[in-house]
């Protein structure tokens, strides 16, 4: 039952950097035992006794294991892209498998709700990632696909509308779910990267046709599609991934899950035959004072408070991003562009420091962490690992290097410095 | 630095402010009566924290030379009159609750640096050897001082050209990493908010950095708020105020800024939902191109990786990819009936 | 005999309850003022800061216009509390148009504050003097277990394990209220002493402060001394050893009763004495404030009546013991049951359903109220209001008993009236004999003379 072959070096590598990862027991996860007790199974195996009769939580791998393990991810992705394309405008179908195997229970309360809360959750971070995006989705029941909601921005519609949705019955059809999401996504510009991600809970499909055909065409009109598998691997979706260029992978479990779902929220690689690149010419409107009356040019009517101006035409738009209804520019709010930037200019991973190197010269070493002030000098349980940051040379705590790279995409070091190459060390 | 050594007295400023703070108040009582509507105030729910009111402020003090020694002294407070009102407010926040701390962050030219903690116990034992100096200014001043020193060598003597903004995406970031240590310390923690008192003008090459910040606050329910203290309006910081749901305001009035400070600033999140704060007087979305690093209200973007440039170029410097046929309007969403694209709506 | 209050934050209503010249003779101190600030509701603190530097009045019609529509009533009760602690001055003018302005002395106090920063009460020993203070794990646990003790002491007088300095009409005065002191009989928690228990540890010792204080008069103490003193103390630095001689005679004396309750540590060197203070008293003017520093649950109540408290005290653990059966201890886990027999000795205690429920409620453990299910389940709080009924099943009206009534027609009559009363409980027209509540007793003796 190995459903990790694509996985497996990475699997591997995981595997090694545990025994590195027992020493550092985070501080972050000083929940006793029995509080977790209510999210996951079999709690009471993870209390062990210690030497004065309280009750202590073994240390609890999996938290730290997926922390590392999107670590590590980041390590990759960074020496893997020397140059950085990603395909940041993604038209995107979430197909989802309602059939009969989506009421099994093996996960709890069953797949259909788990895959529910997590689309969720997904939705909410593609649009975090990926700013001028869209997402449709599709459910798959009694054999037929059908279109949820439009491909669209905002996150809560679409929310809305398949939690609206929520049975599930007859079988699954590979085929009709992706003749219908490549009509969609036939019409949509060539710079749009277009991709499909199923759900799949059944191990069957029952198809009008021969499905090959279909998945050849899928990858005539270049979308990549990818499958989570909820139940074990089929052969038809693995054909699928590998000639879309898609990921295929198997949820092992709900946290597995999440993981997986997850992964595909930052934008791929872009592929230069996938999308054709392009300049697209757009205004970044000014936010008038609060309490000013003006014509809006989308409602035709006089408005009082905040709108935006259309630097080219001075008219005064209530939303962003739109297009200017005098000019016909589009008009996006540059924060909306800027989320997206830490993709480009990615922070280089930060460098370990060994303890014999710590040992060794500890006379000279930063006593705190720069970012937070933390001590980084090892006292008692706390071993005072730490990392630094290949530039700038300033040294970190783990917890800051975990926000860092997952939240911040600064490093303060190299921020606080305006020269930081003629620098190379502060003190 | 000599207008350091000069701070040290803080004689006459409570008569300064008596003149002034009516002044303040008259303005201010005029100006809340016009504003209507309702403010954007975060919501500051988790329960995990103390009372409502307790706060953590992170005060981000540009210290930029170029600024406080520059030739246009005639519209603004010195550098030594700035630091009175700034430690009287910091005072002033530490006497409103016993659990509340502050935590100063020097942005200077070259770099940044924490000066002040309130949490730490040194900060805290200091006696008052010479009893001339409280013991927060002190501590405070000398460290400044250090710091404002060490910034000064690290600039080679080639005094830089243009714009000399100073280095606000370094001392964000130190906020924020410190607020991130104070949140996970614990299960009660102060409202955390950051201040940034700016003088100097926005850098536009920190506009990716500073931006990446603003979100990390935003993801946090930090509010960041704003205090401009030079010349001309910040749009980093407009911005940085409005997407985090802080305070952003320039006061007319230099020589009343602890009225300012006292009177907005020091407002703690929970009470913000009660009172009349200022509003925003607009916010420049403006963006920094990639290519010259100028702030331009139009221009083109790639498709791929969303770069800005003032210019048509047929390669995107920042992913390589060649562009097609340059086409330089098309309109984002082929399916015309839609007109307006309901992008992030939910994130605006 | 004054009564328990709840509310921990009265001990401010007592500072607003003194005359107005002694509250501004205590504004005179600098840690008064900055005490007193400190408790007040944030937007109080607020305004107090915004009119710091300004000497004119200020109207309260344009205070009005600082607040938005929803904060009105937030503002009102601030401003009655500045008013309550004159804080505020109110001036009505000519116009009968009402303005504020600071308290001068409290505003010049504050002013000074605000320039100079925060000054320590007196100078800490150096510490080559005092040659080993204890650590703050040290303090903190020594403050926690002289607390307790002196809890247990006082909820338990008849096994004490340790004896305090107080001397026992001290010790009276505290268990008045709290404990039935019946002569020959074991002294029993009251209500008002179960309720005691069930506040945190803040409120609890404001409680004993507050009788502390009410108390020093009769010992010839002058209560506003006293709450100087304490509040005066709370800023103090915790863990730093302070000179004992600096303190006055009322002070001196005070320490030492403080130091039985914890809030203070007394060490002796070879030459000076000298106190440290511990997190209770530094907490002293934090506590002032409604709110903050809640304590930690710690309590779990699953559905099948089974408990677990999270808890090294052994404080907790009596409080459990009072209304479930313990079943066994570790370390820093109680695990008990709630029976029918374990509530019944409480209700006999005098203790009630709904404060036992309470008790169980406030206390949950965060992690319980997180979720959106109530914190105790339903089914137990049901039960054990159901079990309480069970105890009350019969019910004792004070009645009186009419028989041998001389006609029909009386007897009827008498049944109206009692009934248009609402005092008729039982009758029995056959043979002609009634109940009626005692409270109309004189009514019907009236009506049944004006019968015949």
């Amino acid at each position: 039952m190995n459903y990790f072959t694509n996985n497996h070096v990475e699997e591997r590598r995981v595997a090694e950097e545990k025994e590195d990862e027992e020493d550092e027991e985070g501080n972050e996860n000083d929940m006793e035992a029995w509080e977790r007790a209510y999210a996951e199974d079999r709690s009471w195996e993870s209390l062990q006794e210690d030497e004065s009769g309280l009750l202590r939580p073994i240390d609890n791998d999996g938290v730290q294991h997926a922390q590392y393990r999107r670590r590590l991810r980041n390590l990759s992705a960074a020496s893997a892209a020397s140059r950085i394309q990603k395909g940041l405008i993604r038209y995107l179908y979430i197909v989802i498998d309602l059939s009969r195997a989506a009421s099994e229970r093996d996960f709890k309360p069953s797949r259909m709700a788990v895959v529910a809360k997590h689309v969720e959750a997904f939705i909410r971070e593609f649009f975090d990632q990926n700013p001028l995006s869209h997402i449709g989705l599709v459910t798959i029941k009694d054999g037929v696909a059908q279109c949820l909601t439009d491909l669209g921005g905002s996150p809560d519609s679409h929310i809305k509308a398949l939690m609206g949705q929520l049975s599930c019955s007859g079988d699954s059809s590979l085929q009709n779910a992706l003749d219908l999401v490549e009509g969609y996504l036939c019409g949509i510009p060539s710079y749009g990267h277009r991709e499909v991600l199923l759900l799949y809970s059944a191990l069957t499909t029952c198809d009008p046709g021969d499905v090959m055909e279909t998945i050849k065409k899928c990858k005539r009109s270049k979308i990549r599609c990818s499958v989570i598998g909820l139940s074990a691997e089929v052969f038809v979706c693995k054909h699928l991934c590998q000639e879309t260029g898609g990921s295929y992978t198997i949820a092992l479990n709900e946290f597995h899950f999440k993981d997986l779902l997850l992964e595909h929220a930052p934008p791929p690689p872009a592929i230069a035959e996938f999308a054709v690149g392009n300049l697209i010419k757009m205004g970044f409107p000014q936010r008038a004072a609060e309490g000013v009356v003006s014509i809006c040019s989308c409602h035709k009517e006089a408005k009082v408070g905040g709108g935006y101006i259309c630097p080219r035409c001075k008219a005064r738009v209530c939303e962003l991003p739109t297009e200017c209804r005098i000019c016909g520019l589009t008009l996006v709010s540059s924060p909306h562009l800027a989320r997206s930037y830490h993709h480009l200019f990615p922070i280089t991973p930060f460098e370990e420091l060994s303890l014999a190197l710590l040992n060794s010269s500890r006379h000279k070493l930063q006593k705190t962490c720069f970012g937070c002030q933390q001590s980084l000098v090892p006292s008692g349980n706390r071993p005072g690992l730490r990392v630094a940051c290949p530039k700038c040379k300033q040294h970190f705590c783990l917890d800051c290097d975990i926000y860092i790279h997952e939240s911040l995409h600064n490093c303060p070091g190299c921020e606080s410095l305006r020269h930081s190459k003629t620098v190379n060390n502060i003190e | 630095m000599s207008v350091l050594k000069k701070s040290k007295k803080n004689n006459k400023r409570i008569i300064v402010w008596k003149l002034l703070s009516y002044c303040f108040f008259k303005y201010l009582r005029e100006h809340l009566s016009v504003i209507s509507g309702p403010v954007t105030v975060m919501d500051s729910a988790p329960s995990k924290q103390y009372s409502d009111d307790v706060s953590l402020v992170m005060v981000l003090l540009d210290t930029n030379p170029f600024f406080w020694g520059g030739e246009n002294t005639t519209t603004k407070v010195s550098f030594s009159n700035f630091l009175n009102h700034v430690i009287s407010f910091l005072n002033s926040v530490l006497l409103l609750n016993q659990l509340n701390q502050v935590v100063v962050i020097a942005t200077g030219y070259n770099s940044c640096d924490y000066i002040f903690d309130s949490s730490t116990s040194e900060s805290l034992n200091v006696s008052s050897g010479n009893g001339k100096m409280p013991a927060l200014c002190s501590k405070m001043l000398q460290k400044l001082e250090e710091f404002v020193i060490r910034d000064e060598q690290l600039s080679k003597e080639n005094s830089p050209s243009g714009i000399v903004s100073s280095l606000l995406s370094g001392s964000l970031s130190l906020a924020l990493c410190y607020i991130q240590k104070v949140s996970r310390s614990g299960r009660l923690h102060p409202n955390p908010r950051i201040l940034c008192l700016q003088g100097s003008p926005d850098g536009p090459e920190q506009y990716v950095a500073v931006m990446n910040a603003i979100f990390s606050a935003q993801r946090s329910m930090v509010p960041i708020d704003s205090c401009i203290v030079g010349v001309q309006h910040s749009a980093f910081l407009q911005q940085a105020s409005y997407i985090t749901g802080g305070v952003y305001l320039k006061p007319p009035q230099l020589d009343g800024l602890f009225q300012y400070l006292s009177t907005v600033f020091a407002t703690d999140l929970h009470s913000r939902s009660f009172l009349q704060l200022p509003k925003p007087v607009g916010v420049d979305f403006r963006a920094s191109c990639f290519c010259h690093k100028s702030t331009i209200d139009m221009g083109y973007i790639c498709s791929v990786c969303l770069s800005i440039f003032c210019k048509q170029h047929k390669k995107c410097s920042t992913c390589g990819s060649v562009f097609g046929q340059a086409n330089p309007e098309v309109k984002l969403p082929t399916d015309r009936k839609r007109k307006t694209i309901d992008l992030n709506a939910a994130y605006n | 005999m004054p009564q328990v209050k709840i509310i921990a934050k009265n001990f401010m209503d007592m500072v607003a309850a003194l005359p107005a010249l002694k509250l501004d003779k205590l504004y005179d101190n600098t840690f008064i003022c900055e005490a007193v600030l400190r408790s007040l509701p944030p937007l109080a603190k607020k305004y107090v800061l915004q009119l710091l530097y300004i000497d004119e009045p200020v109207t309260a019609k344009s205070m009005e216009d600082w607040v938005l529509t929803d904060g009105v009533s937030k503002h009102r009760v601030a401003i009655d509390r500045l008013i309550q602690l004159r804080v505020f001055l109110e001036i009505t003018d000519r116009k009968k148009e009402t303005s504020y302005r600071l308290n001068p002395k409290f505003q010049g106090n504050l002013q000074h504050y605000i320039a100079h920063g925060g000054v320590l009460p007196r100078e800490s020993m150096s510490s080559s003097i005092t040659v080993r203070l204890p650590t703050a794990e040290e303090l903190d646990s020594y403050a926690l277990e002289q607390w307790e003790s002196f809890l247990l002491q006082l909820i338990s007088s008849s096994q004490p394990e340790k004896t305090t300095s107080f001397s026992s009409s001290m010790m009276k005065i505290f268990q008045q209220g709290l404990l039935s002191l019946r002569d020959k009989e074991a002294p029993k928690l009251t209500e008002s002493g179960f309720q005691f228990l069930l506040m945190d540890t803040n409120a609890q010792l404001w409680y004993i402060i507050r009788e502390y204080i009410i108390n020093s008069e009769v010992r010839g103490v002058d209560s506003a001394d006293l709450i100087s003193f304490l509040l005066e103390l709370s800023f103090h630095v915790t863990g730093q050893a302070y000179n004992a001689s600096t303190l006055n005679e009322i002070q001196r004396s005070a320490i030492n009763d403080l130091a039985e309750l914890g809030l203070i540590k007394l060490q002796q060197g070879r030459k000076d004495n000298w106190f440290i203070p511990t997190k209770l008293a530094t907490n002293l003017s934090v506590s002032l404030s409604d709110s903050s520093s809640r304590k930690q649950g710690f309590v779990v109540v699953e559905t099948n009546f089974r408990l677990y408290a999270y808890s090294t005290s052994k404080l907790h653990c009596e409080i459990l013991r009072l209304f479930a059966r313990v079943e066994y201890q570790l370390p820093n886990l109680i695990v008990g049951a709630i029976t029918k027999e374990s509530l019944y000795t409480a209700f006999e205690n005098g203790i009630t359903s709904e404060q036992i429920i309470s008790f169980l409620q406030q206390n949950a453990h965060p992690r319980v109220c997180d979720r959106a299910a109530p914190s105790v389940p339903e089914n137990v709080t049901d039960q054990i209001r159901l079990w309480e009924s069970d105890l009350n099943r019969v019910e004792v009206t004070p009645a009186n008993f009419y028989d041998e009534f001389p006609s029909k027609d009386v007897f009827e009559g008498a049944c109206d009236y009692a009934r248009d009363n609402g005092g008729l409980l039982w009758e029995d027209s056959k043979r002609m004999r009634l109940v009626v509540k005692a409270e109309i007793h004189t009514l019907m003796r009236d009506y049944l003379h004006r019968q015949k």
